[in-house]
């Protein structure tokens, strides 16, 4: 969108000077160790879900083999799971989206009193440690009946990626000029008209990120579903790997890790899609200006 | 394309939510569904076989009745953890459910159990359960809140092959601590891969540490963790910094496990499927149930496990009256307190537990049987090799103090011997910390110092 | 410009009355229900439930009675208190402050001067460990971690030694595996920060011949402060609540060695059933986060231009 441009258009034009391109060699070097750093601790788990008689040590399968995916590849234990972590993830997404983009439009639009501390306690709730607030929450659901309730759990980790649903929006939102809702105004249209009509489909790409920015923080959460979800049958698999992984111990290594590789590809396919668009929704410095 | 993906993100996003709108938050007719909640994992499958044939069972015997099976795929502890949060909230508590003995009363405090009182006075079958097993299901008012599944009892297994080439002579009957730790030595100095002589320790293990290994100990030197008539906690005894010493030098002295094995919370898997059938651990304390991971349908099976390993009871201290020691726990069905219909949860409860039933799991989890006529069955007698040795150990056994902060103490325990073994404090200072920590728990006016 | 300025004149032409202002801010109502509900509505329970004996089990939990700072001055006695907020701050200091946010910003500064499809590449092994689902970069840690994991089959191939990392060093271990997971973040931030800083005021710098670590700590870091403190607001209290990675590598030990607040929290309410101290400890937690986010917020302010 708006923010790839002058970005690439200034390399464009500026290029490596001299003193860049004789830093690029070291550069290079350095980054490509870093990231081997960051490669190594994943080796083990595709070496691993490949070796059938796999084990902590990271070594090349002597007989590559995918008995281990074909063993964790049934209902019970995959696929139900995923189907729960698919609604749970996507329902914590729309519930975000919805009152996201609602939050966002006047905050964005219109100058208020109430803007700035609402964005500073939105700020602030980006982070609070979640985990402290389970053991409440876990009472909050007792008291309320809602242990073990989908749609309980969808809003509630909905809720906790708020803050930073709100922010992205809103950020997203600032970048759609006013100009064009203007002409909407003089046409007699509401605010939330204009919002549908006109803002929403021009920030289409920002919502895919937030959707599923949200989206891969819902799939990858264990604490939530583990304290809030009882029954076997709702949970997602971030939970049914965690039992897995103690059930099985020192015993099925290689199978625990062709199920971690089956449980992440769907939000590494994910966030290969939105890398591109993802970048500006980092720019966070911008938000707090004004 | 772009508006095609988003268009599927929201259809997707729809569909969603649509789904768990719909989703059944609680069945329709809750009066003719059981909800059954029970521990499952996949070296423990013998509970889940016992409800899958009641159901069937009871459903045949009720028309209209659901039975909703629930097994929870847990450790023992994360199993605990989730039982509790379920009970406490009335929309999910089960109908009937697997409790450890020792949690009985905390939760008959808390008011999460069914008294069976009137229902057992009218349930025949009562009377052919063992007179000190009922007792596991006693609540503190003096009623009965749980019945027994079946019970166990600790005994040192050890590997035939490895002490034979380490010169012991067999069958191995240790008498006192000092002859454990010499024959430890022995397989040591013959063959310095193998682990001599197992006792779990730390916090990895669980409940695991103190009834497998530090009880053995504490109890053997005649002092105990807890005095039943006074209702109070002992602290300061000798026989308990004893204990910690035994377990260091067992460690220190690389008899057992590294330190970092012993506190992995699946060193009992190895214990069992790799170090002892492929001969590399000399013996270990462990529970009767052994055989169940071993026999045929175990997650381990050895065919040769009758002929390779043997038994012997843990010895006191210096050889003490009476000579041994063990422990025993076991697991109960009980009723939800907020059931909807406690006759029909009893009922089912009486099907789980009748002879057929009781029979089968005892035999497929190496439990010692709690009611008479499974004792006396031929089959079970035959079971497995060691069906009478494990028995006999009922009339030296200890059982836990089953009050509500048994629990919290059990893990000042645990956590005092893995302080000892990992060297972080010695026995005395572990001690000392423990009383601290004791006292910190039920208050001062609740221990007595021996 | 990524982000427009936040407020924005309204249209000239319409001279909102005050019913019609409030009005507007319906839209809002649905997000602040939420946030009230599951947030503060949490967080105001867990302050009043340290302030009572609630537990999962036993007597309390039918009737929790109330026991004044009982939790509170319990837990200034706990021996495990002064450890556990030692090894709390440790981690947050070492792993977020200093590691990821270093990391971060290193990795990004690099990627400006590196080769585009390099720093792609490397750009996307950083981000796969933080798009991965907590629980198996859990497991992928442990597995890298362990007696013999990947690291130590490194160290001895290097001809080093092997130590036990989860049971010698656990804070090591779980240190190094926060930072692996998190510094996608800096990163991203601290691209998207550096994107923004016109290249004409680097150049100008360049004349002036500042060679590039000066220029970077007067030039560039001065114009991203903005970034940086919200960078670190943020980091520091995701890492705050790390509990997912420590519970699966070291669940807290040995003998407490790796026990930071939140696992603390976890134990004691959920293993132990004691829902007030637990929730004690969690308050505790949740005042050190107020703090930390109070401080970044002061900055940030004071450090507008």
């Amino acid at each position: 969108m708006t923010t790839a441009a002058p970005a690439s258009r200034r390399e464009l034009y500026v290029g490596p000077s001299r003193g860049q391109r004789r830093a690029r060699l070291p550069a290079d070097a350095a980054l490509l160790l870093i990231g081997a750093c960051f490669l190594l601790p994943l080796l083990w788990l595709v070496f691993a879900s490949l070796d059938p008689e796999a084990g902590h040590e990271t070594r090349v399968p002597g007989e590559v083999s995918l008995d281990n995916f074909a063993a964790v590849m049934t209902p019970g234990l995959l696929f139900q799971p995923l189907w729960n972590s698919m609604v749970l993830s996507a329902g914590t997404a729309a519930v975000n989206l919805v009152a996201a983009v609602l939050a966002a439009y006047p905050l964005s639009r219109y100058r208020s009193r109430f803007n700035r501390p609402f964005l500073y306690a939105v700020l602030f709730g980006t982070c609070l440690p979640v985990t402290a607030i389970m053991v409440p929450v876990y009472g909050l659901f007792v008291q309320l009946e809602l242990l073990d309730s989908m749609p309980a759990t969808i809003f509630f980790m909905a809720t906790t990626t708020l803050p930073m649903a709100i922010w992205m929006t809103k950020n997203f939102m600032d970048a759609v000029p006013v100009s064009l809702e203007e002409a909407a105004w003089v046409d007699g249209a509401s605010g939330l008209a204009a919002l549908r009509t006109i803002v929403l489909p021009l920030m289409r790409q920002g919502l895919g990120v937030v959707f599923i920015f949200v989206f891969i923080q819902a799939w990858g959460n264990f604490f939530v579903p583990f304290v809030l979800l009882l029954s076997e049958a709702r949970q997602p698999a971030a939970v049914s790997i965690f039992s897995f992984f103690g059930q099985h111990g020192a015993v099925a290594y290689g199978q625990l890790a062709a199920f971690s590789i089956l449980y992440s590809v769907p939000v590494l396919a994910l966030y290969v899609i939105v890398a591109r668009g993802a970048g500006s929704s980092f720019a966070l410095t911008g938000a707090m200006k004004g | 394309m772009r508006r095609r993906a988003l268009n599927i993100t929201s259809l997707i996003a729809a569909a969603a939510l649509l789904l768990c709108a719909c989703s059944p938050a609680a069945p329709a007719d809750q009066a003719k569904t059981l909800k059954v909640v029970y521990q499952k994992t996949d070296s423990f499958s013998a509970l889940d076989n016992l409800f899958q044939s009641a159901k069937s069972e009871f459903e045949a015997a009720h028309e209209g009745v659901t039975v909703e099976l629930q097994p929870i795929q847990a450790n023992d502890d994360d199993y605990g953890t989730k039982l509790a949060l379920a009970l406490r909230s009335p929309s999910t508590a089960p109908d009937v459910f697997y409790e450890d003995t020792f949690k009985v009363r905390s939760d008959v405090d808390a008011g999460f159990l069914l008294k069976l009182d009137d229902h057992l006075a009218q349930w025949k079958d009562w009377e052919k359960f063992d007179d000190a097993a009922k007792a596991a299901g006693l609540g503190d008012d003096g009623g009965t809140y749980a019945v027994p599944l079946g019970t166990d009892t600790r005994a040192i297994w050890y590997n035939k092959k490895v002490l034979a080439a380490a010169g012991v002579g067999l069958p191995w009957e240790p008498r006192t601590w000092q002859d454990i730790l010499d024959t430890a030595r022995k397989i040591k100095a013959n063959d310095p891969t193998v682990v001599p002589f197992n006792m779990y320790a730390g916090k990895g293990t669980g409940e695991g540490t103190v009834m497998q290994s530090f009880y053995e100990l504490l109890y053997g030197t005649g002092d105990a963790l807890y005095d039943a008539d006074a209702r109070k906690w002992v602290v300061g005894s000798d026989g308990f910094t004893e204990s910690l010493a035994f377990l260091k030098t067992l460690y220190d002295e690389q008899l057992a496990v590294s330190p970092a094995e012993a506190l992995d919370a699946n060193v009992w898997k190895k214990v069992f499927g790799e170090w002892l059938p492929q001969g590399k651990m000399g013996a270990t304390v462990e529970g009767s149930y052994a055989p169940s991971f071993w026999q045929e349908g175990g997650s381990y099976e050895w065919p040769e496990y009758g002929t390779d390993m043997g038994v012997a009871a843990f010895p006191t201290k210096d050889g003490q009256a009476p000579g041994a020691v063990s422990m025993s726990g076991g697991w109960t069905l009980a009723v939800g307190a907020g059931t909807k219909d406690p006759d029909l949860a009893f009922e089912f409860l009486g099907t789980a537990l009748n002879q057929k039933n009781s029979l089968a799991f005892n035999i497929a989890s190496s439990q010692i049987a709690v009611r008479e006529d499974v004792a006396a069955d031929a089959g079970y007698q035959a079971a497995n090799p060691f069906v009478k040795d494990v028995s006999d150990l009922v009339s030296v056994t200890h059982y836990r103090p089953a009050t509500a902060d048994y629990p919290r103490i059990s893990a000042a325990v645990q956590e005092a011997t893995e302080a000892v073994i990992t060297g972080s404090k010695s026995p005395e200072q572990a001690a000392a910390d423990y009383d601290a920590a004791v006292a910190g728990i039920v208050g001062g006016d609740k221990t007595v110092r021996k | 410009m990524p982000v427009l300025p936040l407020m924005r004149p309204l249209p000239t032409w319409r001279m909102p009355a005050g019913l019609r202002r409030r009005a507007r801010l319906l839209p809002v109502v649905p997000a602040v229900l939420l946030l009230l509900v599951f947030l503060a509505g949490p967080v105001l329970w867990a302050f009043q439930a340290s302030f009572t004996n609630a537990a999962l089990t036993g007597r309390n939990a039918r009737s929790p009675g109330w026991v004044g700072l009982d939790n509170y001055q319990r837990l200034l006695t706990d021996p495990v208190l002064p450890l556990s907020l030692g090894l709390t701050v440790l981690f947050v200091g070492g792993s977020a402050i200093l590691g990821q946010n270093l990391l971060g910003l290193t990795i990004a500064v690099l990627m400006r001067q590196a080769r585009k499809p390099v720093a792609a590449v490397v750009g996307t092994a950083v981000v796969a460990a933080w798009v991965l689902p907590e629980i198996v970069a859990a497991f992928a840690a442990y597995a890298y971690f362990s007696r013999d994991g990947t690291l130590n089959q490194l160290l001895g191939g290097l001809g080093f030694g092997q130590p036990d990392w989860l049971y010698s060093f656990p804070m090591a271990a779980i240190m190094l595996a926060n930072v692996w997971r998190g510094t996608a973040f800096s990163m991203l931030v601290y691209r998207a920060a550096l994107n923004d800083v016109p290249a004409d005021v680097t150049e100008a710098a360049l004349m002036d011949g500042a060679t590039g670590w000066q220029r970077l700590a007067f030039i560039t870091l001065p114009m991203i402060r903005g970034s940086i403190a919200t960078n670190l607001m943020l980091i520091t209290l995701q890492t705050l609540a790390v509990f997912t990675l420590i519970w699966v590598m070291t669940a807290g030990g040995p003998a407490n060695s790796s026990t930071t607040l939140p696992v603390l929290a976890y134990v004691e309410a959920f293993k132990f059933g004691d829902i007030g101290y637990g929730t004690a400890v969690a308050s505790l937690l949740i005042l050190i986060g107020a703090v930390f986010g109070a401080a970044y917020v002061r900055l940030l302010r004071e450090g507008k231009p």
